[in-house]
């Protein structure tokens, strides 16, 4: 074969992972060009790679030097914790009750969970609005948790329904026939089984709060989230430290996802559990507890 | 599944919605019945005190000089005040919609201050949003308000706002790429297309489009303004004016998309292209004020006025100015700012500079005007 | 089962559906008792049964309202084949890349929407080498520009919902068995016909689902039209954004929220309908229904 066949064979079989490689680049553009923005006098909004000149450290030695924004940030900080906590817990308890047991209500309830994410979010900060003003609510910090919890919620019930749907519940009648009572098993099985699911639905309510800028905005009083300072600044001018705090966070998750990844990696390479494979299913018991 | 089964279900989930619903109406009923239409309630005066404490001020961005040796850092020093000075007036209308409904029941947000554009205090004053100020509190300030500035038309011996800024609408221009534009006529030259922009701002962009028409604003009819924001969709629509725009025209500026832009004569500070320049229209500008008000519930308006006596402090409003670049209402401030910024027309203009100016009003049919000129902005 | 057991599904339930209950749809019919008054917020809103704000706002606004739709449309679209590709390849071809290929989804999440937009801003902005570049291929012509144009909206708005879109279509990917495709194989199908009657069949709850978050969040968006957009690129969430906090005519804002809302669950399901998956609505019941 002549090597320009062979290229081209090499071409048609890695199509896929190259264009994968192309997409992934165009998802991190942005993110290359704040950071390219951070380290530099660059005139405002103008995109140049001369970075020999106007290349500074300046704004990453002075990145906390700006109240409003620290505190800003801070303030998006807490509120997105306390939200992923709530929502979280109430989330997992709401998806848990949807796949595991039958009641009157059931298409209900789900109705009720999917029907927000449906909404746009111009919609549910002025509906929230609304009300808050009928009851004389002084809008602030616990007018935006309510929001964020609110608007979480239906997100952490689909991620660890999920999750829930594909659990092999041979384990949890293994553990009924060993003698747990259904809260020790819930405690001992069910629960670290599930917690991938469950940790996937904070991450995801944790970057829904700290992202969410029109809800916010609807709602938010004298409270300035960080969404809301940098919206606040953009009209004016960004100063270049968000810039530099925009790359700092992006850079933080990322090394904490790898860490929490590698750490994943070494526990399953410890216990000697494959993450493709499922437990093996237990075979059942031969005679069957009479009730 | 039978059907039987399914249509009983489907019946329970309606009914479930219902039911619902019913408790929605339920808890609604325990609100209240208005909405808007003004507190209607009598009109308080500010009441003084020391100034201690804590004090929360809204401005817009870009008013004040920042950081270790600003403004804010030497009234707390001199005062003892803690200051939280929030940026957050970007628009006025924006604004007013985020307050009023704390402003409805008698609430401030926390706030003590907030910098709003003449019109705009008139609209909150009428209200019945805002405190009347008693003069005996702020010597200092009534000793040094430029004579000018005593008695405008919207509050008429000031009884509820001090002036903070003063300054112009006009026509920012790229001399390199559009050295001929002189006027805001010149702004609709179809070879300009896609490389303008105007403000959002109804009583910024409106008035002068009616001055270069030869319209008198201040005398203006809803026919006037009509004709004038007709022309201005006309050319929103067919794609003469690029976008419209709140404080952030300098970005456009700054990046090459625009040549001209309707803007502020003070935003020198923050337009870094260098070949822009702010350009009076030969036929006149727009003159305008920020002022600062008092809130109803605002709480600590002894700390208040003693801000505003301090800002009011001709060596304070020197170095106010040298860093905004706005025309300061206070006397004297000329004789403490370096020579090159005395001789700034922009900064301290002479009567004749402004003499074709006119004020910011409002139309006389405000709420059609209005909706009209929003049509046209939100596209 | 005890009258005990039977009640534990609703307390699990119980903070989830409060919640809801109480901020979600409480204010919805607050909005909707908003829509039918009249008046304006000097003289004050009155109930006055006012019907006719919904037809006004529809005719008012439908010059918006299509545009959205096509905007959100062609996003989905656009956001469909660049993101199948991709979630195929991280769910087949990624190995042990798999979860940071997904994480590097979803990075960009980690850095404020609002800079994001900013910083494409920046990238497509007149003067910059991307405009440069497309003017010397002539695909502008010498004085085009990308931004104020409806291409940059679009571009937008596709970028900020692609994640929405690889998540659901890599989760459903990723359950695919890779046995089935085997087998077609072995029953001599190519390999583009055993993708176009098994693979993407199979995969349709996973596309229904993208396509729905994709859409339904783009519709209402209006960051992207103001921030990449210029005079003739309003959508209805700028129009409603406008109303509320500028204009402050609550009434006719109400009516158009209450319309786009009434829109967007028309769209749903119909799509629902002819695409036949209750993937979006309820798994444990479709799974009930295989078992």
């Amino acid at each position: 074969m002549t090597v320009a066949a062979n290229a081209w064979g090499w071409l048609r079989r890695n199509a896929l992972p190259i264009y994968a490689g192309f997409a992934v680049a165009y998802m991190l553009i942005p993110i290359a060009v704040i950071a390219i923005f951070s380290f530099g006098d660059t005139p405002q909004g103008k995109l140049t790679f001369t970075l020999g000149e106007g290349f500074t450290l300046d704004y990453w030695r002075t990145v906390f030097d700006i109240p409003e924004l620290n505190e800003a940030l801070l303030t998006s900080l807490r509120l997105a914790a306390l939200s992923t906590l709530i929502s979280t817990v109430i989330g997992t308890l709401m998806a848990i009750a949807l796949v595991r047991h039958r009641f009157f209500g059931r298409r209900a309830a789900n109705l009720l969970i999917v029907i927000p994410m449906a909404t746009p979010e111009v919609v549910i900060g002025a509906s929230l609005l609304s009300m808050f003003i009928y009851y004389s609510f002084t809008l602030g910090f616990s007018t935006l948790l309510i929001a964020h919890v609110m608007f979480s919620i239906s997100f952490v019930v689909v991620v660890v329904r999920s999750r829930l749907i594909g659990f092999d519940r041979n384990l949890e009648e293994a553990a009924a026939d060993l003698g747990a009572t259904p809260l020790t098993t819930f405690r001992t099985v069910t629960l670290p089984l599930l917690m991938p699911g469950v940790i996937a639905a904070a991450l995801l309510a944790f970057a829904l709060s700290i992202d969410d800028f029109v809800i916010s905005n609807f709602n938010s009083g004298t409270t300035v989230t960080f969404p809301l300072y940098v919206y606040g600044v953009s009209l004016r001018g960004i100063p270049v430290q968000v810039n530099a705090l925009a790359t700092l966070l992006f850079v933080v998750t990322v090394l904490a996802v790898v860490l929490v990844l590698w750490q994943q990696r070494r526990a399953e390479r410890m216990a000697a559990v494959r993450p493709e494979r499922e437990a093996p299913p237990i075979p059942a018991p031969p005679a069957q507890a009479t009730t | 599944m039978e059907r039987g089964g399914r249509s009983t279900k489907g019946v329970m989930a309606v009914a479930c919605a219902v039911a619902a619903l019913v408790l929605a109406m339920g808890i609604a009923a325990c609100g209240d019945d208005t909405v808007g239409g003004g507190s209607g309630g009598e009109v308080t005066v500010a009441k003084g005190g020391p100034a201690k404490g804590h004090l929360t001020i809204s401005n817009w961005p870009g008013y004040i000089d920042p950081g270790p040796k600003g403004t804010v850092a030497e009234f707390e020093k001199d005062s003892g005040v803690s200051v939280d000075y929030i940026e957050d007036v970007n628009d006025n209308n924006t604004f007013f919609g985020k307050m009023q409904p704390q402003l409805e029941q008698g609430e401030s947000g926390g706030r003590s201050i907030f910098v709003l554009t003449d019109w705009m205090a008139k609209q909150m004053y009428d209200l019945g949003y805002l405190q009347e100020i008693d003069r005996a509190d702020l010597p200092t300030v009534f000793e040094n308000l430029v004579p000018s500035l005593e008695n405008p038309s919207f509050d008429p011996g000031r009884k509820f706002s001090i002036p903070w800024q003063s300054g112009m609408t006009g026509v920012w221009v790229d001399t390199a790429k559009a050295p001929d534009i002189k006027s805001v006529n010149d702004v609709f030259d179809p070879k300009y297309k896609g490389k303008v922009t105007f403000l959002e701002e109804m009583r910024d962009s409106v008035p002068l489009v009616m001055k270069a028409e030869g319209v008198d604003p201040e005398e203006a009819t809803n026919e006037d303004w009509m004709k004038a924001i007709d022309k201005v969709g006309a050319a929103a629509d067919s794609g003469q004016i690029r976008a419209f725009t709140g404080n952030n025209y300098n970005e456009e500026l700054n990046a090459g998309n625009i040549v001209a832009a309707i803007g502020w004569s003070g935003d020198a500070s923050i337009v870094s292209n260098p070949n822009a320049e702010w350009r009076m229209p030969t036929e006149g500008c727009v003159l305008w004020s920020d002022n600062m008000v008092i809130p109803v519930g605002a709480p600590n308006v002894g700390a208040a006025f003693g801000w505003m006596e301090f800002v009011y402090e001709p060596e304070v409003a020197a170095d106010l100015t040298e860093y905004i670049t706005y025309v300061s209402p206070v006397d004297g401030v000329k004789d403490l700012v370096k020579p090159a910024l005395a001789k700034d027309q922009l900064v301290f203009p002479s009567p004749e500079f402004q003499e074709n100016c006119s004020t910011q009003d409002s139309p006389p049919d405000v709420e059609t005007v209005s909706g009209a000129w929003a049509d046209v902005v939100a596209g | 089962m005890s009258p005990k057991q039977r009640l534990v599904p609703y307390w699990l339930l119980g903070p989830g559906l409060l919640w809801l209950l109480l901020f979600f749809v409480v204010p919805m019919y607050f909005m909707g008792e908003l829509a039918l008054r009249s008046g304006t917020l000097t003289s004050g809103f009155t109930f006055t049964w006012e019907w006719s704000n919904f037809p006004d706002s529809l005719s008012g606004h439908t010059e918006q309202i299509v545009r959205s739709f096509f905007y959100a449309g062609t996003a989905t679209v656009l956001a469909l084949a660049i993101g199948y590709p991709l979630a195929y390849a991280i769910a087949f071809r990624a190995g042990r890349f798999k979860l940071l290929l997904l994480f590097a989804v979803i990075a960009p999440f980690f850095t404020t929407y609002l800079i994001r937009t900013i910083a494409w801003k920046t990238i497509l902005s007149d003067d910059s080498p991307v405009v440069s570049v497309l003017q010397t291929l002539a695909l502008l012509p010498d004085d085009g520009r990308i931004l104020a144009t409806p291409a940059a909206v679009i571009a937008g708005l596709t970028y900020n919902f692609l994640p929405f879109m690889i998540l659901p279509l890599y989760a459903n990917l990723e359950r695919l068995d890779m046995r089935l495709i085997e087998a077609a194989k072995d029953l001599y199908s190519s390999s583009r016909l055993a993708f176009l009657k098994v693979t993407l069949p199979l995969t349709m709850p996973g596309i229904v689902a993208g396509v729905l978050l994709t859409f339904i969040p783009a519709f209402g968006d209006y960051i992207n039209a103001q921030l990449l957009g210029g005079t003739g690129q309003a959508m209805v969430g700028n129009v409603i954004q406008s109303l509320y906090l500028n204009q402050r005519d609550y009434p006719e804002a109400a009516a158009l929220s209450f319309l786009m809302m009434a829109l967007i669950l028309a769209v749903v399901t119909v799509y629902i309908r002819f695409a036949g998956t209750g993937a979006f609505m309820g798994d444990e019941d479709e799974l009930e229904r295989r078992a």
